[in-house]
C-alpha cells in the first residue's frame, strides 16, 4: 500500500521558556519547527527552525534522522519554509553550510527578502552579545539564501517530474504561506503558522477545498480560547494613553515590518478620535526599510493597506512623524517606535536608557525577545542592568509585554479542516495529553483521524490513490454485448490489457494490445487422454460419449458431429481405438487455453466412466 | 463597526481590564473550579454540545508583575461532549466530579474531570423522577466528605441525594407542586429556594417541611459579590446587559435605584450582525478580585471585566 510518513523532528515544547515562571509566561512563542514528510516516494523537509529557548546543539533539530539514510541532497527532493520567524527558519544556515544540504529550498518572496535579515541579527547576537562559538557566519547566510527558490502565491511550482508545491495565504505575518505538497493523486497541505481573522494590515488565511491525504497544522494555540483582537488593541491604547496623559514618554521597539504597521494604524486611528495631542514619532531607519518592502510585498497586505498605501507613503500619517534623536531628550509626553525590536543595540537602545530612570515612562514590548538581549532581560524582571562599562542601569519605568502575534486558536483550525476538507488531520506543536479533547472533537466533526505525533515519533498514513485508467470503447461494447447491466454493489470481472504508455494507463481488449504493440498471438491447446473400457467400435463410444454428456452438462452446447467427434463449445473429444488394446477405447479431449476450466471439469467427468448402455 | 469603535473608545474610561471571548457554543452557566477554572457548558438541541473547563488567562490570575505577562487567552484544560442541553453545572467541591442538568430526559448527568488528560467524562446518572419532559431539574450541592445533591423541579419534588452511595438521605415530604427556579446551599444543613412565582425560602434538612417563605422576596439573576456588598442583577427588558447596585445603601425605602455601573459590551462587540441583540445568558463574579466579572450571552460571547467605581473618581 502507498504511505505517507510524517515525522517531526522538532517540536515546541509547550511551556518551556528561559524566563523564570514566576515572573513572565512567554512559553508558547518559543519552540522550533521541522517536520519531514515522506510521499510518493519524495522527501520535503517543511520548515528549517531554531529554537531560541536554548544556547547549545538542542536549539537545531535532529538532523541524525534524516542524515543516517545517507547523503542528505541525494535524500531530500526539497525544503519548504513556510514565514520568516525564526522558530521556522532559523537553523536553515546551519543545516545548508555546516550539515550539508545542497538542494533547492522554497519559500515566497517576502520570506526571501526579510529571512537574511533576521537571521543576521540574530546570528549578531548569538556570536556578538553571547559569545557562542560554532554558529553560522554571516557568510553561510548568503551562501544559504542562494540556494532558494521563491515562489508566488496559488502557483503551481514543479519541484521535479512528479513533486509539485503550491504555496496559499497564511496571515499571520508578510509572506507566511501555507503549503501543498503533491505527487500524483497523493497531497499534504503543511500550514505553518496560520491566523483566521483579519488584523489591520494582513487579511486571513484561506485555502480551498483540495481534500488532501493529510492536512498538517500548527497547534500551539489550539487549546486556547483567543481574547479578541479588540481587547488587545483597547490594552495597548489604555496603557498609551495613562502613560502621555500622566506626562510619561512611551518607547516602542519593533522590528521594521508588520507589528509596528499595525500599531501605526491603530494609534493614528484613535489619535484622530480621541483628537490627541501628544506626538508619536518613528526613527527614520525604520520608515525607509518598511516603505521599501511594504511597496515590493503590496500584494501580500489587506484592501485597506493596499488602498491606503496606493494613495500615499506607508508612513505619511496625519499624526505620526519622524524621529529625530535630539527629541528624546525634549520634556512631555510622547510615544516613539524605534528599531530593533529587542532592545539589543542601536536607537531603541539608546532611547531606553534616557527614559528607564522614570516610573512615569513605559516600554511596551510587543514580541519575544532572545535570551542575551535587554528586551529579554527586563521581560524576565530584571530591575537592574548591567551596561557597558559595568554601568548600572536602574529600571525604573514601567515594562509591558504584549502579545499581538496572530495564531490560529481551537475555532481557527476547525475554520481551516472545514475548508480544506482533508482525510487526515495531524497536529504539530502539542502535547498529546493535553489535546485529547481537541483530537475527539476534530475526528466526530469531521470524520478523519487525527494524529498528533510526539518529537520524532513517525506516523504512517495508508492512501489509496486512484489510479485512472482509460478503457477502449471496443472493449466495454463487448461486455454490454453479453447483455448484464453494470451493477455498483456486484464486482464484474474483466479480462484486458493493461498499456502503460507516457504516464498513461491504458485498457484495451487482447486483440488490440496484439495490433498495438505487432505481436503475433499464440494459440495454446492442451490434449488429454481418457482410457475407457469399451469393446464396440470407437463411433458408438463416441455415441455414447455423446448422450452422457448431452444428459449432464444441460447448460452447455453439445454436439455429434458428422466425423464422430464431440464437441462441447468449442472443446473437441474424439473416440480411437487403442493401439495395442482393442477392447480399450482412447479419448482425446482438447481445448484451448481460454476453455481450460470447461476443460478440466470435462476431463475429470470423463475420467468417471461412462454410464452402462441400456 | 462605527459603534464598536466608539464603545471601545468609551470603554478605557469605564473599565480597567477588558477582554472577549468567542466560544463554539453560547453557555447558561458559568461555575467555577477553584480560582483559576471556570466551567462552561452547551445548550443547545439536537447537536452536541461541549462541556469546557477554562483556565483564566494568566493575566487575570497573578497578583503582581500584570505587566509581564502577555497572556490574554482562556486556555481549555478539558473538554467533554454532551448529547443533550446543559441548563445547570455544578462542581462539587474538592472533587474531580461536575453534577449536569438539562434535557431532553430529566436525569442529572455526573462527570469525572481526568487528571492525567484533558478529557471529561461522563461516569454515571442520577434519577429524578419527574415525568414532565420540558421541564428539567434545578442543582445545588451540599458540600462535605460525603457530598449530597440537592435537586428538584418542584417543591415537591426536592430531594436530597447522597452522590457516591444514591442514596436519598432528604425528601422535602411537601405536596406542593410550584415550579423551582433555582437553589442555592447556605451550610451544611441549609439551603434557599425560589420559586418562578418569586416565593423564597428557607429549608434546614434536619426538619420536616419550609420554613420562612416569603412571597415575591427573590428573582433568579441576583448575585451577590463574595467580598463587596454590590449586589448584581439582569433586569428584565435590559436583557443584553449586566447592572451592579450597590445595596449597602439601600435602606429598603428606594424606590427607583440607579445601577452602579451598566456593561453593554454583548450588545456592541456583537459581530454577528443580526437583527436581534445577544442576550446575557449567566454572570458570576471573580473570587478574589472585587470588582471583576464574567459573563455570557446568547451568542456565544464571554467577557471578563474589571469596572472602574466613578465614584471613586470624583
Amino acid at each position: 500500500m502507498p504511505e505517507i510518513r510524517v515525522t517531526p523532528l522538532g517540536a515546541a515544547e509547550a511551556g518551556s521558556t528561559s524566563h523564570p515562571p514566576s515572573c513572565s509566561g512567554a512559553g508558547q512563542d518559543v519552540g522550533r519547527s521541522c517536520i519531514l514528510v515522506s510521499i510518493g516516494g519524495k522527501n520535503v523537509m517543511l520548515d528549517c527552525g531554531m529554537h531560541m529557548g536554548f544556547s547549545d546543539d538542542r536549539r537545531f533539530p535532529d538532523f541524525s534522522y534524516i542524515t543516517r539514510n545517507g547523503r542528505l541532497t541525494d535524500f531530500l527532493d526539497c525544503v519548504i519554509i513556510s514565514h520568516f520567524h525564526l522558530d521556522h527558519c532559523g537553523a536553515l544556515p546551519y543545516f545548508s553550510e555546516m550539515v550539508g544540504y545542497d538542494g533547492p529550498i522554497y519559500m515566497t518572496q517576502p520570506t526571501q527578502a526579510i529571512c537574511p535579515i533576521l537571521l543576521e541579527d540574530y546570528r549578531k547576537i548569538a556570536v556578538d552579545k553571547k559569545g557562542e562559538a560554532n554558529f553560522f557566519t554571516s557568510q553561510m547566510i548568503k551562501d544559504c539564501m542562494k540556494k532558494v527558490v521563491a515562489v508566488h502565491l496559488h502557483q503551481t511550482v514543479q519541484v521535479d517530474d512528479e513533486l509539485e508545491i503550491k504555496a496559499y495565504y497564511a496571515g499571520h505575518v508578510l509572506g507566511a504561506a501555507m503549503f501543498q505538497i503533491k505527487v500524483g493523486s497523493e497531497s499534504v497541505v503543511y500550514t505553518g503558522d496560520y491566523n483566521m481573522t483579519p488584523d489591520r494590515h494582513l487579511g486571513a488565511a484561506w485555502i480551498d477545498k483540495c481534500r488532501p491525504n493529510l492536512l498538517i497544522t500548527e497547534s500551539t494555540y489550539a487549546t486556547t480560547i483567543r481574547d479578541s483582537k479588540r481587547c488587545r488593541e483597547r490594552d495597548f491604547l489604555k496603557k498609551v494613553h495613562e502613560t502621555v496623559e500622566r506626562g510619561g514618554k512611551v518607547l516602542i521597539p519593533v522590528f521594521a515590518l508588520g507589528r509596528a504597521q499595525e500599531l501605526c494604524i491603530l494609534l493614528e486611528t484613535f489619535w484622530e478620535r480621541m483628537d490627541l495631542k501628544a506626538p508619536i514619532y518613528f526613527s527614520t531607519g525604520l520608515t525607509e526599510k518598511a516603505n521599501h518592502y511594504y511597496k515590493l510585498f503590496i500584494p501580500w497586505t489587506n484592501q485597506k493597506i493596499r488602498k491606503t498605501f496606493v494613495q500615499r507613503n506607508m508612513f505619511e500619517f496625519k499624526h505620526i512623524k519622524a524621529f529625530d534623536r535630539a527629541f528624546a531628550d525634549s520634556p512631555g509626553p510622547m510615544v516613539v517606535f524605534a528599531t530593533p525590536g529587542m532592545l539589543h543595540a542601536g536607537q531603541s537602545l539608546q532611547i531606553f536608557r534616557k527614559w528607564a530612570g522614570s516610573e512615569r515612562n513605559m516600554v511596551i514590548m510587543p514580541g519575544y525577545c532572545v535570551q542575551g538581549t535587554v528586551g529579554h532581560k527586563i521581560l524576565s524582571g530584571q530591575r537592574k542592568l548591567e551596561m557597558e562599562g559595568r554601568q548600572v542601569l536602574e529600571v525604573k519605568m514601567q515594562v509591558e509585554y504584549m502579545s499581538f502575534s496572530a495564531h490560529a486558536d481551537a475555532k481557527g483550525i476547525m475554520q481551516l479542516v472545514g475548508q480544506a476538507e482533508p482525510e487526515n488531520v495531524l497536529l504539530v506543536h502539542g502535547e498529546a495529553k493535553k489535546m485529547e479533547f481537541l483530537k475527539q472533537k476534530i475526528e466526530q466533526e469531521f470524520r478523519v483521524s487525527c494524529y498528533m505525533p510526539a518529537n520524532g515519533e513517525t506516523v504512517t498514513l495508508s492512501t489509496s490513490p486512484s489510479i485512472p485508467v482509460g478503457i477502449s470503447l471496443g472493449l466495454l461494447k463487448r461486455e454490454m454485448a453479453q447483455g448484464l447491466l453494470p451493477d455498483a454493489k456486484k464486482p464484474r470481472l474483466l479480462h484486458g490489457t493493461l498499456i502503460m504508455k507516457d504516464s498513461n494507463f491504458r485498457l484495451v481488449s487482447s486483440e488490440q494490445a496484439l495490433k498495438e504493440l505487432g505481436l503475433s498471438e499464440h494459440q495454446l491447446r492442451f490434449t488429454c487422454r481418457v482410457h475407457l473400457h469399451d469393446t464396440r467400435k470407437e463411433q458408438e463410444t463416441a455415441l455414447r460419449v455423446y448422450s452422457h454428456l448431452k444428459s449432464v452438462l444441460k447448460d452447455h452446447c453439445v454436439q455429434h458431429l458428422p466425423d464422430g467427434s464431440v464437441t462441447v463449445e468449442s472443446i473437441l473429444i474424439q473416440a480411437a481405438a487403442h493401439s495395442e488394446d482393442p477392447s480399450t477405447k482412447v479419448l482425446l479431449v482438447s481445448w484451448t487455453y481460454q476453455d481450460e476450466e470447461l476443460g478440466s471439469y470435462l476431463t475429470s467427468l470423463l475420467k468417471k466412466g461412462l454410464p452402462q448402455a441400456s | 463597526m462605527e459603534s464598536a469603535e466608539d464603545w471601545l473608545v468609551e470603554s478605557l474610561r469605564l473599565y480597567q481590564d477588558f477582554h472577549a471571548f468567542n466560544l463554539s457554543g453560547a453557555t447558561q452557566v458559568l461555575e467555577w473550579m477553584g480560582d483559576k477554572g471556570i466551567l462552561v457548558a452547551g445548550y443547545e438541541s439536537l447537536k452536541k454540545n461541549e462541556i469546557l473547563h477554562l483556565i483564566l488567562p494568566l493575566r487575570l490570575s497573578v497578583k503582581e508583575n500584570q505587566g509581564l505577562f502577555p497572556e490574554r487567552d482562556f486556555k481549555v484544560r478539558h473538554g467533554g461532549f454532551s448529547d443533550r442541553s446543559v441548563f445547570a453545572l455544578k462542581h462539587v467541591p474538592d472533587t474531580r466530579l461536575l453534577v449536569t442538568s438539562g434535557l431532553p430526559g430529566c436525569y442529572l448527568q455526573v462527570w469525572q474531570v481526568a487528571e492525567d488528560t484533558d478529557v471529561i467524562k461522563a461516569v454515571s446518572t442520577i434519577d429524578v423522577h419527574e415525568t414532565e419532559g420540558s421541564l428539567w431539574s434545578k442543582v445545588a450541592i451540599f458540600s462535605s466528605a460525603a457530598p449530597g445533591v440537592l435537586h428538584g423541579v418542584r417543591l415537591s419534588s426536592l430531594k436530597v441525594v447522597d452522590l457516591e452511595s444514591q442514596k436519598t438521605t432528604y425528601t422535602s415530604g411537601v405536596g406542593d407542586s410550584e415550579l423551582l427556579s433555582s437553589l442555592q446551599v447556605l451550610d451544611a444543613d441549609t439551603f434557599a429556594f425560589c420559586c418562578t412565582s418569586g416565593r423564597l425560602g428557607l429549608v434546614d434538612t434536619r426538619q420536616k417541611g419550609l420554613q420562612g417563605a416569603q412571597e415575591g422576596a427573590c428573582s433568579p439573576v441576583i448575585s451577590l459579590a463574595p467580598a463587596v456588598k454590590v449586589a448584581h442583577r439582569k433586569a428584565p427588558g435590559f436583557d443584553g446587559m449586566v447592572q451592579v447596585y450597590d445595596v449597602t445603601s439601600w435602606d429598603g425605602m428606594q424606590g427607583r435605584v440607579d445601577p452602579l455601573f451598566t456593561h453593554r459590551g454583548h450588545i456592541f462587540l456583537d459581530d454577528n450582525g443580526a437583527d436581534t441583540a445577544p442576550l446575557v445568558t449567566t454572570h458570576t463574579w471573580h473570587p478574589d478580585k472585587p470588582r471583576t466579572l464574567l459573563s455570557a450571552a446568547s451568542d456565544a460571547s464571554l467577557h471578563v471585566w474589571d469596572w472602574v467605581d466613578l465614584r471613586a473618581s470624583c
